[in-house]
């Protein structure tokens, strides 16, 4: 094992925040190299602030390390500044742990959860000292993998990826391990890459592009079918039953350096079944699986004394729905040995922070609110999605105005000066009273805030919608970025000169790039290969973005944006992720995209029956929740605070079954 | 009365690239972990009351950084005196010199193992009153620098020429601006000491009056054509009652080595 350090060394004091490549975190493992260790290079391709707190790349990194037969090391995507001096002097991409050549691994597994980062791959298997197209690579070179919420749509890296990973990663990186292991052993002669991609390709939850044919009818894409026998049609996800199994991270990475989530992280459950419409995650993560609460409460305790750490963030795609979540934060405020009681003058410096992403405004009572800012307050950030109510039941986010200033109401109260709301434009169906609603309700939020502080304020934040594979919003035409761009004019004027309402919004641009990337073919890979080679890596950063590039690149592909993009897809098209499972039923998403245009809400599944979306029916398992009933204040699906919401009465309707025809008014 | 523990710590190897900032949150965990009755600031954003020493410049290393942490008063015994940590009593170390003041090896030893690998805690000592600020009060700092490819005989002509001189203009870049300044003043001591295998290593004593200038501020003057290699803060001055000396000495105490502490 060579080490890259004394020639990466000189060149650090010349970049900026060199601390992103030293590794030296607490919790870095320093793995053996050696022909008996299937060794993995768990590459994440974006900076190291954003990637480190990644939580499944650290899953992974300690589940490998604690195989005896594998070894795993991590790589962030070097900085344009750090990429310069590398290639000046040939260095290739190394690892953070021990500074090996990311050339020396068997195998290179990116994590993929934005698509804008796709270009940094193909960056990062250049650096690597690698041809980029799968098929131009040798026997010998490592095996380039990738997962991630963005693998449920894998055809625009399929060129460049050798293998994919779809659903939770926990199990099949064993059997990948095994797999490559016994290749490794056999000397990974000439000739024999196309077994092992084969021999993966039999392995459940495993895509591999070259093992699948594609053909297309003039712009249409015609079919994906494999070329073997025994390789899948249809590549399911996999899923882990139990996440009380899978106490992961134990010894999560404290890193020297500040990252975007510089706290502890326990995963308190897996799967989100509220519905939304637009939320990819919600949909390919099914069903809810909840860790249990004791083993919660041990991670929580055993992490802050391990890692120093005083904020936890309590992470799920839906924090406020864990059941008991209300003991669960007041013991999570104390769990760094603080006294329970509250001394006057401020709050006791012991207590822990609490984080709590996504959480849902129907849930954020009083006492919840109560609860985190006996710490140290951290910041808020509600999600209404849609301004008006009309606009979320189209969406399924059945929160009422009432919810949102009940949620808004408790933080004000309990002393948060702020909160952020967190809005998208250029939902299906949007009209503009729709966007203009953001402003109405955005400044009714101030108006609520100045009962309590002079200084109340929130902070609009806009997102332009993106349709993602594997929703009911998957046939949807996207807004173009100059429509989008309205939207937020929209906003902003109707805010008039409201100077407690802070609004800030996501490139147009940008979304139109991240549209071609969500929902492309194989013939977009075309695309990312051209607006890589003209050095259009780090998308992500909008400094660095450029959407005339992408534009250009698909001219120069003979490919359409609006067929891509802004195009609304029929029924019956195929669709370029259509022989990849995530679990759901085709038709219960397209049923539910008509019922959607119908206005017609969808219950919670977890706390009402199973209207067989083929997530749990499909894979035998089942949601794994402590509470029958919805926590307090939680509105949807369980007919609590209906009557005291608004004017309009949410439609509840028992679903029919999957297959049993659109219902009456579901027409698109 | 107030106590301020005073923690002597290196920062050498590759945690040299880390920030000043960097330094402080990785102290305040490290405290943490080892459960030190640090007091915190009052509000509805407690935060725990650091002060350090004269800031490191990012990439340099040094084996003379220094932090003072206040400490919660009711945690320390007058008897010994004591510091009551979550994890248990602390009594003042009986192989240190009596004269010296009341210090802490176990403490530092468990510091040193909840910092990264590359900060070592050398000294914890015990220190009374309301003193001027660490960062007020150190006066020069001593350093030891390589110069790249420059061999000791080049150096130590370019040392004679540069102390010769009255005026040395450098630049360097402040806030995105050059400045050009005059260094000479701030160099008190400047001798070749020897050579590395990347070259020629220099030591020096910087004063931190009118400014402090940083080793990598002469090097252009020194040598233009070369660059600079690692460079280590070895001392940080204050005056003392019987001429200069430092805030914390390194204990000699076997106790305060990583590999000595257990868990």
């Amino acid at each position: 094992m060579t080490t890259l350090w004394p020639r990466l060394e000189p060149l650090l004091p010349r970049v900026s925040k060199p601390a992103r490549y030293i590794g030296c975190e607490d919790g870095m493992q320093r793995p053996d190299a050696g022909p008996h260790l299937t060794s993995w290079l768990l590459a994440y391709p974006d900076t190291y602030e954003i990637g480190l707190p990644n939580q499944g790349l650290q899953i992974l990194y300690e589940l490998l390390n604690e195989r005896p037969d594998a070894s795993a090391e991590r790589t962030y995507a070097p900085w344009i500044d750090l990429e310069a001096e590398m290639r000046a002097v040939g260095l290739p991409l190394f690892s953070v742990d021990t500074h090996r050549a990311a050339g020396d691994f068997d195998i290179i597994a990116f994590n993929l959860s934005a698509e804008l980062v796709y270009t940094n791959v193909l960056n990062c298997i250049d650096l690597a000292g690698l041809q980029v197209r799968s098929a131009q690579r040798g026997d010998a070179d490592p095996l380039i993998g990738a997962g991630g919420h963005c693998a449920y749509n894998p055809e625009p890296l399929a060129d460049f990826v050798d293998f994919f990973v779809i659903g939770d990663g926990e199990e099949v990186v064993s059997e990948i391990t095994e797999a490559v292991g016994a290749w490794k052993r056999t000397g990974k002669r000439p000739g024999t890459r196309a077994t092992i991609l084969r021999d993966l390709a039999g392995i459940e939850g495993v895509y591999v592009p070259a093992m699948y044919d594609v053909a297309y009818d003039g712009p249409a894409l015609a079919a994906v079918t494999p070329k073997h026998s025994d390789v899948p049609a249809l590549v399911a996800k996999r899923t882990v039953a139990d996440l009380a199994e899978w106490p992961y991270p134990r010894r999560q990475l404290v890193p020297v350096t500040e990252v975007v989530h510089d706290r502890l992280s326990v995963e308190v459950f897996r799967g989100c079944t509220r519905g939304c419409r637009f939320c990819q995650a919600g949909m390919i993560t099914r069903p809810v699986r909840e860790r249990p609460a004791a083993q919660v409460r041990e991670m929580v305790t055993a992490g802050l004394e391990r890692s120093g750490y005083d904020e936890v963030s309590l992470m799920s795609l839906s924090t406020a729905d864990y059941s008991g979540i209300a003991e669960l934060v007041r013991d999570t405020v104390t769990a760094g040995g603080a006294g329970g009681n509250d001394t006057a003058g401020g709050a006791d410096a012991n207590r822990i922070s609490v984080s709590l992403p996504s959480m849902r405004v129907d849930a954020f009572t009083v006492d919840v609110a109560a609860q985190v800012s006996r710490a140290r307050r951290t910041g808020l950030t509600f999600a209404p999605e849609a301004g008006s109510w009309r606009l979320r039941q189209i969406i399924n986010k059945l929160i009422t105005e009432e919810d949102l200033y009940g949620a808004v109401r408790s933080a004000y109260s309990q002393g948060w000066h702020r909160m952020k709301l967190y809005f998208l434009t250029g939902l299906p169906s949007e009209m503009d009273p729709d966007t203009e609603a953001i402003a109405h309700l955005a400044d009714a939020c101030t108006r609520i805030g100045q009962e309590y502080t002079k200084r109340a304020s929130v902070t609009v934040s806009l997102g332009g919608f993106v349709p993602k594979p594997h929703t009911p919003f998957q046939w949807f035409g996207q807004n173009p970025p100059e429509e989008l761009a309205r939207k937020v004019r929209l906003v902003r004027s109707a805010l008039g000169r409201n100077r407690r309402v802070q609004l800030k919004w996501h490139d147009p641009a940008a979304s139109t790039a991240e549209g071609i990337a969500s929902r492309g073919d194989r013939r977009v890979g075309a695309v990312i290969e051209y607006v890589w080679r003209k050095g259009g890596t780090f998308q992500e950063w909008s400094e660095r973005f450029d959407l005339g590039l992408w534009e250009e690149a698909m001219a120069a592909c003979g490919l359409s944006l609006d067929w891509y993009v802004h195009r609304h897809r029929d029924e019956h098209e195929v669709l370029p992720w259509d022989h990849i499972g995530a679990g759901l039923h085709r038709d219960f998403l397209w049923h539910d995209w008509q019922d959607a245009l119908a206005g017609h809400g969808l219950p919670d599944c977890r706390w009402t029956p199973c209207y067989d979306c083929g997530a749990c029916t499909e894979y035998g398992i089942e949601h794994m929740v402590a509470s029958p009933v919805a926590p307090n204040g939680g509105s949807q699906g369980t007919g609590q605070d209906l009557a005291t919401g608004h004017l309009v009465p949410v439609e509840l309707r028992p679903r029919q079954l999957a297959g049993a025809g659109a219902p009456s008014g579901g027409g698109a | 009365m107030s106590l301020r523990l005073r923690v002597r710590f290196s920062k050498i190897g590759k945690i040299r690239f880390i920030g000043h900032r960097d330094v402080a949150r990785v102290i305040e965990r490290a405290v943490r972990k080892v459960g030190l009755p640090v007091s915190y600031s009052q509000g509805f954003s407690p935060r725990m009351k650091l002060s350090f020493g004269l800031a490191l410049p990012t990439g340099y290393e040094s084996e003379a950084e220094f932090v003072e942490l206040p400490l919660v008063t009711d945690a320390v015994l007058d008897a010994g005196p004591v510091i009551v940590c979550r994890s248990g009593a602390h009594a003042p170390c009986e192989h240190e010199p009596a004269a010296a003041p009341p210090s802490y090896c176990t403490i530092a030893g468990a510091l040193s193992e909840a910092l990264p690998a590359g900060m070592e805690v050398s000294a914890a000592t015990l220190t009374e009153g309301r003193g001027t600020s660490l960062q007020a009060a150190v006066h020069s700092c001593g350093w030891q620098f390589e110069i790249v490819d420059l061999d000791a005989t080049s150096a130590a002509k370019a040392v004679a020429d540069f102390l010769a001189a009255g005026t040395v203009v450098t630049e360097r870049v402040h806030k995105g601006e050059t400045v050009s300044s005059n260094v000479r003043p701030s160099v008190e001591v400047l001798q070749v000491v020897g050579c590395s295998d990347r070259g020629a290593v220099l030591s020096a004593e910087l004063s931190a009056t009118p400014r402090v200038v940083r080793p990598g501020e002469l090097v252009p003057a020194l040598a233009p054509a070369h660059e600079m290699g690692i460079a280590r803060r070895t001392h940080q001055w204050t005056s003392g009652a019987a001429g200069r000396a430092e805030p914390a000495v390194p204990a000699m105490c076997a106790q305060r080595h990583k590999e000595t502490i257990s868990g």
